[in-house]
């Protein structure tokens, strides 16, 4: 058995609003290694940022409230602990990346005060010792030590998206969470980043949880992929079972999405209709509105979880009888 | 020997850089004609309050009754002219600026140390604390912070002290308004989440991430209320609720010589004159920096 960095088991939570209840995630599982990176991969108001959240426990309550599940992250159950040994958790057993890094900096403090901010919460430093390791971050990220005492403005977004991994890599977390790291970035910087990114995952032997929606940068950086549609996993597996075997429509449709540079003249094949209203979610499968193979079985009955190898899984009635079916993969 | 070269210019370029936050807040406001007028106005009360004791005798000039030269009109002697016991109005409005930019500040101090811990608390954790908190404040708002002030000391009896802390409480909950709205519009941005998402603690995420980014309208207002406590102060002295005869007070030299007002209008018309100049100043710096520290307004 190797090492679990995180276990999530079938984690639910809802937005309670004035409008209505929103089932944001219905029941997921998660496992990550160690070392390992697994994408989540899922369009806008799938649950992957409420999802991520959950783990540093930082829905906001209310309206959130996590009603089942458990969040095991390095054998601590995270949803039994208080909120003060929670502070210590965070930033320290797990930390985060956002999505935009001109606003994830406070503009009013110098960044080499702000990595040391996070280095002297969690480890038992002098001022100048955190400074110092703040210096060593900076560097560690590409950014020379001579520009510690230079405030967020005076950065270009690259370099702020460097500061910001500078801090959450400050304590060397065993989880990191990178929720659309590089949405903000150009294409360039973008490959950039991803690199470093990738690169200090394996100097510092962590396991990474990065939430995208771009199937590009999960090609890149990640060892398993889950697909996030509506609150569920539709379907998991690792890089190659995804992105060769694809199983479920919904990632096959995402597939479709993306332009081949070998043709480039080919149509995109977007998914049609909009994801189905959270406030009010149908009783079948969330995605049977918008799915090209539906079954009438799909309207009226959840699927379940059904396994193509130890790995790869799918959540889908086409498999129910019949594990030999095939999807067009494009081809109309 | 090129790299300390280098190093050396890197340096100068750092400095530079440094200082440029508030030196570009200086820039700005020096391009406003009324705040620099507002700031040499203050700067000369300020100086007359420092240098009081080298500019006329306490004791002799403002305290000491002189029957024999009373009521006189301004002169080389007495620039001001002398009151209704023969003091100098001079003397007595130079000592008097301390009491106002003294009982001013403070009591200014005084709201905003805790009208601005109760709007920081109540911006930063919302909900039922929020709640309790701002409708206490909107309680002691609907009473009129004058007549507040006057029923504070009534209460505590007439002294300095009490005068700042009346003055200081009637002003709390403007400032925590104000606080509020200012933590209320930076707690929600993501920077603040991020240190959430590090592991710091509640108070330091207030002291050190909220704060210091919601410091402009803070600044303003605390300016502009400066002013308004001078004319509070002036007003409860006029009442005699506030400084008491003999200090030399402005407000108190209003009332005193308010019988005289239609032989001598000097006696009235000097310290009116400094009350006036005082607020003004300080509204216009009040002015100046509200533009200065909002780079949109521009």
């Amino acid at each position: 058995m190797r090492n679990k960095v995180l276990e999530i088991k079938n984690l639910k939570i809802r937005y309670v609003t004035d409008d209505g209840i929103v089932e944001a995630v219905n029941g997921i599982d998660m496992l990550i290694e160690k070392g390992r990176t697994l994408g989540l991969v899922g369009e806008t108001g799938a649950g992957k940022t409420t999802t991520a959240m959950s783990i540093l426990r930082l829905i906001p309550d209310p309206p959130g409230e996590i009603i089942s599940g458990d969040i095991i992250l390095d054998n601590i159950k995270l949803l039994e602990i208080s909120e003060n040994e929670m502070e210590t958790i965070r930033g320290r057993l797990v930390s985060m990346i956002f999505q935009d890094p001109m606003t994830a900096l406070n503009p009013s403090i110098c960044v080499g005060e702000q990595i040391s901010e996070a280095i002297s919460i969690h480890q038992d430093v002098t001022k100048e010792g955190a400074k110092e390791k703040a210096r060593e971050m900076l560097e560690i990220v590409g950014i020379p030590g001579s520009r510690m005492e230079e405030y967020p403005h005076q950065f270009s977004g690259g370099m702020k998206q460097r500061v910001i991994i500078a801090i959450a890599l400050s304590c060397s977390p065993k989880l990191l969470i990178a929720d659309e790291p590089t949405t903000a970035l150009d294409v360039t910087i973008q490959a950039q980043v991803l690199e470093l990114m990738k690169e200090l995952k394996e100097k510092l032997e962590m396991s990474m949880l990065m939430i995208t929606h771009d199937l590009g940068v999960v090609a890149e950086v990640c060892d398993d992929v889950a697909i996030m549609y509506a609150g569920r996993i539709v379907e998991q597996g690792n890089l190659e079972e995804i992105f060769k075997y694809t199983k479920h429509p919904y990632t096959e449709g995402l597939f479709n999405s993306i332009p081949n540079i070998d043709d480039r003249k080919a149509e995109l094949i977007p998914i049609r209709g909009l994801m189905s209203d959270p406030y009010n979610l149908p009783d079948g499968c969330s995605f049977c509105d918008r799915c090209d193979y539906a079954l009438d079985i799909c309207q009226t009955e959840k699927p379940k979880k059904i396994y193509f190898s130890g790995t790869h899984f799918s959540e889908c009635h086409l498999y129910s009888g019949n594990s030999d079916f095939q999807l067009n993969c494009g081809k109309k | 020997m090129n790299a300390d070269v280098l190093e050396i210019k890197t340096e100068q370029l750092l400095k530079t850089k440094k200082r440029s936050q508030l030196f570009d807040v200086w820039l700005r406001l020096k391009k406003s004609k009324a705040a620099i007028a507002g700031l040499l106005l203050i700067g000369i009360f300020i100086f007359m309050a420092i240098l009081a004791p080298v500019l006329v005798s306490y004791e002799d000039d403002a305290l000491k009754m002189n029957v024999r030269v009373r009521l006189q009109t301004p002169g080389s002697d007495h620039w001001f002219g002398t009151d209704e016991l023969g003091r100098d109005i001079f003397a007595r409005i130079v000592y008097g600026t301390r009491i106002s930019l003294f009982v001013g500040i403070i009591s200014v101090s005084i709201a905003l140390t805790l009208g601005g811990t109760l709007g920081a608390i109540a911006g930063y954790y919302g909900g039922k604390i929020d709640n309790i908190i701002m409708r206490f404040l909107d309680v002691l708002l609907a009473v009129p912070a004058v007549l507040l002030a006057i029923t504070i000391v009534a209460a505590l009896g007439a002294s300095m002290l009490n005068l700042m802390i009346a003055v200081g409480v009637s002003n709390i909950p403007g400032f925590a308004r104000v606080v509020r709205a200012a933590v209320l519009s930076v707690k929600d941005q993501e920077f603040i989440e991020a240190a959430k998402a590090i592991g710091a603690k509640d108070h330091t995420i207030i002291l050190r991430h909220v704060l210091p980014n919601s410091m402009a309208p803070i600044i303003v207002f605390a300016t502009l209320k400066v002013a308004t406590a001078i004319m509070a102060t002036a007003s409860l002295s006029f009442l005699g609720l506030g400084i008491q005869p003999p200090t030399p007070e402005w407000g108190s030299m209003l009332a005193g010589g308010r019988s005289y007002i239609r032989d001598h209008m000097y006696i009235v018309l000097y310290p009116g004159m400094a009350i006036v100049l005082t607020v003004l100043s300080l509204n216009l710096i009040g002015d100046g920096l509200r533009d200065a520290l909002d780079p949109k307004l521009k």
